[in-house]
């Protein structure tokens, strides 16, 4: 018997007892559960369509830097100081705050081997954690697996990312926490449940177990949003909708580990400027929100936030006042639990790969930290191997 | 070799049931019976058969006074005629290529492009893959969305370039055996070089006003070019007919068809099948559509009720069943918004790779809208008139579908059930 059939065989024993004791249970109760098990939350957020880094986290002092983009590099004069070599992107302002606190880390050169300028290979292999392409399980679908409960992540968005995927379950993608509730008309109750009831296999089958699924979900949530109360106001955008939806199930004690929610896109091959600048600005401003937020409501020793893209983009500009895909790019962390600070080498913006950094701490490195420091699990299982990360959690 | 045809000598009920639900959205009892009885070959040939004429609606686009707007009038005009067309096999195929040759509205603001990129996809839906491929990359809506009328000679700009490789030919390929280089995307951008457009570009102005396209030829490299282990001096018409050549294309394009029509999981025999046919016909689309719609593969019964319906197939299917009543045009906005709150808000995919679809479209928050949506159509009091009644066998393919279940129901709550099964999520 191989080490997968073991693994699995586990899953099961361990989910069976999970799906018996969480279903039904009150508020209060599930909120003590997610303590005993740690109670900490992972807040992890996706910007997609690769992210500049060096225009996020601008190496300000390099001459090499301006010189390969002479219309789109931040100028020196706005660039957010943080250290006599970089400094923030200006729209990143809202964050300052945090990092002067030290609970703002940004990991540099962050990458994976034989890099994939495809989006979308690029960014199932963050997903999967599986630079080889061969998973069609996502890393925290793993997780879910391990800890044997569909609920212990959520998406906050429309659709459901690779990276919540997995075998056994169907991970619940919630689209706005005020909706996810079901109201089944009147008089046909008898009937759904017959309905639901009848045998069924393939595809037909899934549909049936993803809608009971769904029916335990909408009412593990709403037996227990009522509590939030928000604790700040938050901007009028998008993301900040997105974040406020997760602080409310956090504070709510729905019993999540892991918080996922995406903000794009970042794909700015003309006129980066303008956009990659609104894109930074929405993201800090609903960053800041959810975190004074997490503040008024005694939570922010629990949560930690962890940011990635999938592929940074080249160094130099292209002559749309834009920029091509690239490889290494930055991962940012922020919370009470982070170590802030730069971690990690700045890139050698002379010494490129087809005009690309080149990465030198593998992301999955920076996940295992995040599995093994901040969620307790055994990120060997999840991510199939030993990987070493900066050390940008508090010890 | 290529696909095997189906042994169905004429079309039972249930087949044309089937074959209805797949190609034309949802259909009533009659529009089922007026196909039982023929053969596979006389429906598909009925099914493909359109002509290029749209419904009349009351949208127009070029009547808005905001570019916001005039893109909710494309969408809303688009789903109007996906309601109404008695020719649905064309806008179902319109969909599909909408999400194959992708653009989305987050970028492309001007109404006249977006109706000519939609005119084009139906148009070419039953045409010759690769001039398909070429008039979608002459199209300014196309042009903009993936930047090539930003790419000049000396001055690169690879997005289309890449994409072209990537998504709407080849393909990546596996790991270890790609099917085109990091060289192939440079020197494609190369090739690409000097198509533009000329209007239409302000979107607060000019989101009206009809873009046209352009080739400059002092902005195009006309040096010689290495592309896919050819070189020449090649056009932009050279490049994109090059990557539509590519070996790998008849898969990719097979890959698409099979997701579409015949299954949300992946078959590689069966598309290589499908690949064969498309790669024999060059590249015809109506002849590889006969062939699938005439193939064992389709009718199968292991295959029936495999393909997840999209949320524009999950609206459009149940009021075309309910025999396309009549809807005034803000309840059709309203149609588009709620699709896009299920996922799938016309021309506005979430990447350049459009949508995949099967499970994908399944989770918690659609599932809940998509019960909210059902009981807006059949329970709610501004529900439509269903001018077609809804029976099993129009609504889940079967005549003895969920008999139980729905006995002790009225009308409106046998309607409600059918459109919140499994069944009928399914095709």
């Amino acid at each position: 018997m191989s080490d997968l059939d073991l693994n699995r065989r586990d899953f099961l024993k361990i989910s069976a007892v999970a799906a018996y004791t969480i279903s039904g249970m009150p508020g209060f109760l599930a909120r003590a559960a997610a303590q005993a098990s740690g109670g900490k939350t992972l807040v992890v957020v996706q910007l997609t369509g690769g992210n500049d880094g060096l225009n996020t986290l601008v190496p300000y002092s390099n001459g090499a830097y301006y010189a390969a983009r002479p219309n789109i590099a931040i100028p020196k004069s706005d660039v957010l100081t943080l250290n006599r070599d970089l400094g923030m992107h200006p729209a990143l302002k809202p964050l300052m705050g945090l990092w002067d606190a030290g609970q703002l880390a940004w990991m540099e050169n962050v990458g994976y081997p034989n890099p994939n300028r495809s989006h979308f290979a690029s960014m199932a292999i963050w997903h999967t954690a599986d630079p080889s392409q061969a998973s069609s399980e996502g890393w925290i679908g793993r997780i879910s697996e391990q800890i044997g409960d569909p609920f212990c992540a959520s998406n906050i968005g429309t659709s459901t990312p690779l990276a919540l995927v997995a075998q056994q379950y169907a991970l619940p993608t919630i689209d706005s926490v005020d909706n996810f509730q079901l109201k089944l008309p009147a008089g046909v109750q008898d009937a759904f449940d017959a309905m639901l009831g009848t045998p069924r296999d393939g595809e037909a089958a899934y549909l049936q177990q993803a809608t009971r699924a769904m029916l335990k979900h909408t009412a593990t949530v709403q037996a227990n949003i009522g509590r939030y109360r928000a604790g700040t106001t938050y901007p009028d955008s998008k993301f900040a909708g997105q974040m406020k939806d997760i602080a409310r199930l956090i504070a709510s004690g729905t019993g999540q580990r892991v918080l996922y929610t995406s903000l794009g896109s970042f794909d700015t091959h003309a006129g980066q400027r303008a956009d990659q600048d609104r894109l930074l600005t929405e993201l800090a401003e609903g960053l800041k929100a959810f975190y004074a937020d997490l503040e008024a409501q005694g939570l922010a020793d629990n949560v930690v936030v962890m940011g990635f893209s999938e592929f940074g983009r080249r160094v130099a500009e292209n002559d749309s006042a834009g920029t091509d895909h690239g490889e290494g790019s930055v991962m940012f962390a922020l919370g009470r639990g982070v170590k802030g600070g730069v971690h990690g080498d700045s890139p050698d913006l002379e010494h490129l790969n087809q005009g690309d950094v080149i990465y030198r701490q593998d992301f999955r490195g920076v996940y295992a930290e995040a599995l093994n420091g901040w969620l307790n699990l055994d990120a060997r299982r999840i991510l199939g191997g030993d990987f070493r990360g900066p050390g940008w959690l508090a010890s | 070799m290529p696909l095997t045809p189906t042994p169905i000598r004429t079309l039972s009920q249930e087949d044309a049931a089937h074959l209805l639900r797949r190609t034309s959205f949802g259909a009533t009892p009659t529009e089922i019976q007026a196909l039982t009885g023929r053969t596979p070959a006389e429906a598909a040939e009925r099914l493909l058969t359109f002509p290029q004429t749209l419904e009349q609606s009351r949208f127009d686009p070029l009547s808005a006074v905001t570019a916001g707007a005039a893109v909710k009038l494309v969408q809303g005009q688009w789903m109007w005629e996906m309601l109404y067309t008695p020719h649905p096999l064309r806008e179902r195929l319109t969909l599909m290529w909408s999400n194959h040759f992708v653009v989305g509205v987050d970028k492309v603001r001007n109404a006249p492009a977006l109706q000519e990129y939609l005119r084009l996809l139906r148009a070419h839906a039953t045409g010759t893959f690769s001039d398909f491929a070429v008039e979608v990359a002459r199209t300014p809506a196309m042009l903009h969305y993936l930047d090539n009328d930003q790419n000049r000679k000396g001055k690169p700009n690879e997005n289309f370039s890449r994409e072209l490789l990537e998504l709407f030919t080849a393909g990546i390929g596996m790991p270890g055996q790609p099917n085109y280089t990091e060289k192939d995307v440079t020197e494609g951008a190369r090739g690409l070089t000097g198509w533009t457009f000329q209007g239409g570009r302000n979107v607060k102005t000019a989101f009206a006003e009809t873009p046209v396209f352009m080739a400059v030829p002092r902005n195009h490299d006309d040096g010689r070019k290495t592309y896919l282990g050819k070189t020449g001096t090649f056009t932009p018409e050279d490049i994109v007919r090059l990557a539509a050549a590519h070996p790998a294309t008849p898969a990719r394009v097979a890959g698409k068809l099979w997701a579409t029509f015949v299954s949300s999981t992946p078959d590689p025999a069966g598309t290589a099948a499908l690949a064969d046919t498309f790669q024999a016909s060059g590249g015809d689309l109506r002849v590889t559509m006969q062939a699938l719609l005439t193939s064992d593969a389709f009718y199968v019964a292991r295959q029936r009720g495999s393909l997840f319906r999209s949320p524009v197939e999950y609206v459009v299917g149940a009021l075309r069943a309910m025999g396309r009543p009549a809807l005034d045009e803000k309840t059709v906005l309203g149609l588009v918004s709620s699709s896009a709150r299920m996922g799938q808000e016309l021309l506005h995919p979430p990447t350049v790779k459009g949508w995949d679809g099967g499970r994908e479209w399944i989770n918690d928050s659609s599932l809940l809208l998509r019960m909210q949506t059902a009981a807006a159509l059949t329970l709610g009091k501004n529900a439509p008139a269903p001018t077609a009644p809804l029976t099993p066998l129009s609504v889940l393919g079967r005549a003895d579908a969920l008999q139980a279940p729905l006995a002790r129901l009225n009308d409106k709550q046998r309607a409600y059930l059918m459109l919140i099964s499994p069944e009928y999520q399914l095709m």
